[in-house]
C-alpha cells in the first residue's frame, strides 16, 4: 500500500507535467526552438536549487535565505571577473561563498538549537541589508563581457543550453548520492525520526551541518547558472527566489516534515512551477499573480502531504465492510 | 564548571533578568542616540518613537500569544498590507469612511481566520502555513491594487493616529498601553495565558487536561489577523497613501520585537512586558537611525543581526538554566 502510493506521487506529477506541456504546445508557441530553449535556460538554476532545498527539507530544516545567498554568489563571481580572474578561479570561489554562507546558517541552527526557518529568515534580512549598505553600487556590476557569459549562453545543437546539461548532471549525481551513499540515508533518517537516527549511530547535528554545506554548494552552482546568462550582476534580483525553490521542492512531493521525498520529484516540481509561470505569461496575467499562485501551490502541496486520505475516504467515499463493522 | 561559578551565575541571574537587561539596553540606546544627536532629547522627538511603533506594537502583542504556543505568523506585514489596500479601494469606491474601516478590519480578520483554520484543522505547521499565506496575501493585495496607490483620505481618519495628547504624547502610546494592559492581564492572570504557554511546552499535556487547543489556536491566529487590520488603519493614519510595499519586512520587525523581549521561539516561555520593551527598543533604533540619516537598509541589517543575537542569547540562557538545574539536582 505504502509503496504503491509513493510511486503514484511521482507518476501523477509526471502526468500533470505532460498534460500542461501538451496543452501549452497546442495553444501557444511554446513548442518551438526558442520556446524550448528559453524554458530549459530558465528552469536549470531552479532545478539545482530545488534539489538543494529538497535535501535540506529531507532533514526537516529549511533555508529561507537561499535566494539572497545566490545574490552573494553572483556578486562574487561578477567582481572577480571584473578583476580579470580566470573562470577556473572565480567559479570555485563563488561557490565557496555560497557554501560558507549556508554553512553559517547550519552552524547557528545546530549549535544553538534554534529552528532553521527563523535563523534563515533573519539571515535573509541581514543579506538584503548588506547588499545595499556595504557593496559598492548595491553590488551592481555591468559589462562583464563574454568571459562571463559564454558558458551561460552557450548551447549544444543550437538548442540545449550548457546550463541545462549541468542541471541534469547535478540531478543525476544527487539521485545516486541519495540512493547509494550513507549521507543520503542519514538525511532521511534524521528527518524521519531523530531519536531513532541517534540510536542507529547517526550524529544528527553533524548531518544537518553537512546538508547545509551541500545546500550552499548547490545554491552556488544554481546562482552561477542564472548569473552567467546575463552581462551584468545585481544581487537584489535574487531576493525572493527562494519562493520558487521551496515551492518546487514541495510540489515535487518532498514532505515539509522531513524524512520523505525524492530528488526526481524536486526536478519535476521545478519544471512544473516554471511551466505554470510560463503559462501565466502566455495567457497574459500580470507578474504579481505569481506571488498568490506560488502561495496557493505551496499550501496545496503541503496539504496533500499531510492529508489523511483514509479519513477523507471514510467521510465522503464508500466505506469498506471492515470500516462499517468497526464503527458499529 | 566549579561550584562557586554556578552560584554566582544563579545570583546574577536573579538581579539581571532578561527584562532588566532589556530596560538597561533601552536606556543606553536613548542616551547614545541623544549624545550623538542632541535633538533626540527634545520631548516631541523622543515621544515620536511611540507614533512609529504603533502598528508594530499592536501586532507584536498578539504575536506574543502566538509564539508562546510554539507557533508563528510570518505574514503579518502582508495581512496589514492587504487590509490597507482594501481600505483604500473601498474608500475610493464608496467614499464611506465607516464602510472602509469595516472592510479593512474584516479583511484582517479573514486573513487571520484562514491561517487559524488551516493551523487548527490540519497538521500543517504554522511556519509553513504562514509562509505560504504570506505569499498568498502579498499576491492578493497586489492583484487588488495593481500598480495603483490609494491616497486622499479625510482628515477625520488621520486623526486616529496623528492626535497628540497634551500636545506631545502621540495617541499611539495610549492604544499601546491599553492593549498592553488587556493582553498582559489575560497572559499573566487568566487560564488563557497558562494554556498558551502550556501548548508551547507540551501541547498533548494541555489537550489531556481537557482544554480545546484547536479553539485556542483558531482564536489567537484570528485575533492576530484582526489586530493586523487595526494596525493597518493606525499605520495608514500617519501615512499619506496605501501602497503594495507597505508590508515589506514588517514581519521581521514584529518577530524581532517579540523574540528580543524574551519570548522563546520554541514556545512555552514568554513575557508581554518583554515584548513591550522589545517594541520600544526597535522604535528607538528606528527613530535614531532616521535622525542620523541612516538608510532603511542599515536598519534592516541591524534588525536581522538583533534577531539572530536574541535567538542565540535565548538559547544560551536556556542552556545555562539547564546546567544549573542539573547541578542543583546532582547536589
Amino acid at each position: 500500500m505504502k509503496r504503491r502510493r509513493s510511486i503514484t506521487r511521482e507518476a501523477t506529477l509526471a502526468l500533470i507535467l505532460l498534460i500542461i506541456l501538451v496543452f501549452l504546445s497546442l495553444t501557444t508557441s511554446f513548442f518551438s526552438q526558442s520556446g524550448l530553449y528559453s524554458f530549459m535556460l530558465d528552469v536549470s538554476p531552479t532545478i539545482v536549487a530545488a534539489i538543494a532545498l529538497g535535501m535540506v527539507i529531507f532533514t526537516g530544516n529549511i533555508d529561507i535565505s537561499a535566494g539572497t545567498i545566490s545574490g552573494f554568489v553572483a556578486y562574487t563571481a561578477g567582481a572577480l571577473v571584473k578583476a580579470g580572474v580566470p573562470m577556473i578561479v572565480f567559479v570555485p570561489a563563488a561557490i565557496t561563498v555560497g557554501t560558507l554562507l549556508a554553512g553559517l546558517n547550519g552552524f547557528i541552527t545546530v549549535k544553538f538549537k534554534v529552528p532553521s526557518i527563523v535563523v534563515t529568515l533573519a539571515m535573509n534580512m541581514v543579506h538584503i541589508g548588506f547588499y545595499a549598505t556595504f557593496l559598492p553600487q548595491s553590488g551592481w556590476i555591468e559589462n562583464l563581457g563574454p568571459r562571463f557569459t559564454w558558458f551561460g549562453r552557450g548551447r549544444i545543437f543550437d538548442l540545449i543550453p550548457y546550463t541545462f546539461v549541468v542541471a541534469i548532471v547535478v540531478a543525476v549525481i544527487a539521485m545516486l548520492v541519495m540512493r547509494y551513499s550513507r549521507f543520503g540515508k542519514e538525511l532521511y533518517a534524521v528527518g524521519g525520526n531523530r531519536q531513532s537516527a541517534i540510536y542507529s549511530g547517526i550524529n544528527p547535528d553533524a548531518t544537518v551541518m553537512k546538508v547545509f554545506l551541500v545546500e550552499g554548494f548547490l545554491i552556488g552552482i544554481s546562482a552561477l547558472l542564472r548569473a552567467m546568462t546575463r552581462n551584468e550582476v545585481m544581487p537584489s534580483v535574487f531576493v525572493g527566489r527562494e519562493l520558487f525553490f521551496i515551492s518546487a521542492a514541495l510540489v515535487g512531493g518532498i514532505s515539509i516534515f522531513g524524512g520523505s521525498g525524492k530528488i526526481i520529484g524536486a526536478v519535476m516540481g521545478a519544471a512544473l512551477v516554471y511551466l505554470l509561470s510560463i503559462a501565466m505569461i502566455y495567457y497574459g496575467f500580470q507578474d504579481y499573480y505569481q506571488f498568490a499562485l506560488q502561495g496557493i501551490i505551496i499550501l496545496i502541496a503541503v496539504f496533500i502531504t499531510v492529508a489523511d486520505f483514509s479519513k477523507i475516504r471514510k467521510r465522503f467515499g464508500r466505506r469498506t465492510r471492515l470500516e462499517v463493522a468497526e464503527n458499529e | 564548571m566549579s561550584n562557586t561559578g554556578t552560584k554566582r551565575s544563579l545570583s546574577l541571574s536573579t538581579v539581571f533578568t532578561h527584562q532588566t537587561i532589556l530596560l538597561l539596553v533601552l536606556v543606553a540606546l536613548v542616551l547614545v542616540f541623544g549624545i550623538i544627536e542632541p535633538v533626540f532629547f527634545k520631548l516631541g522627538v523622543l515621544f515620536d518613537v511611540f507614533s512609529i511603533i504603533g502598528e508594530i506594537g499592536i501586532m507584536a502583542m498578539a504575536m506574543t500569544y502566538v509564539i508562546s504556543t510554539a507557533g508563528v505568523d510570518l505574514g503579518v506585514g502582508y495581512i496589514l498590507q492587504m487590509s490597507a489596500i482594501v481600505f483604500g479601494v473601498t474608500w475610493e469606491a464608496s467614499g464611506n469612511l465607516a464602510l472602509a474601516i469595516a472592510a479593512a478590519l474584516l479583511m484582517g480578520l479573514a486573513g487571520g481566520l484562514f491561517n487559524g483554520l488551516i493551523i487548527s484543522r490540519t497538521r500543517i505547521p504554522p511556519l509553513v502555513t504562514t509562509l505560504a499565506t504570506m505569499y498568498l496575501y502579498r499576491g492578493i493585495s497586489m492583484i487588488i491594487a495593481g500598480t495603483k496607490t490609494f491616497a486622499g483620505f479625510p482628515d477625520a481618519f488621520h486623526k486616529i493616529s496623528t492626535t497628540e495628547i497634551f500636545g506631545f504624547l502621540p495617541i499611539q502610546a495610549v492604544y499601546l498601553i491599553v492593549l498592553f494592559l488587556v493582553m498582559d492581564y489575560f497572559y499573566e492572570r487568566g487560564s488563557l495565558g497558562r494554556n498558551l504557554k502550556g501548548m508551547g511546552f507540551n501541547e498533548n499535556a494541555v489537550i489531556f487536561s481537557g482544554v480545546n487547543t484547536r479553539r485556542i489556536k483558531l482564536g489567537i491566529y484570528t485575533l492576530l489577523g484582526f489586530l493586523c487590520g487595526v494596525a493597518a488603519l493606525i499605520y495608514l493614519g500617519r501615512l499619506s497613501a496605501a501602497k503594495t510595499s507597505m508590508g515589506d519586512y514588517m514581519n521581521f520587525e514584529v518577530i524581532t520585537a517579540v523574540l528580543l523581549g524574551g519570548t522563546s521561539i520554541m514556545g512555552g516561555v514568554g513575557s508581554m512586558r518583554g515584548t513591550l520593551i522589545g517594541v520600544l527598543i526597535i522604535g528607538v533604533l528606528k527613530k535614531g537611525f532616521t535622525l542620523l540619516n541612516f538608510s532603511g537598509n542599515i536598519y534592516n541589517f541591524t534588525l536581522g543581526i538583533i534577531l539572530i543575537l536574541s535567538l542565540i542569547i535565548f538559547a544560551l540562557e536556556e542552556e545555562r538554566k539547564k546546567a544549573v538545574e542539573s547541578e542543583v539536582a546532582a547536589t
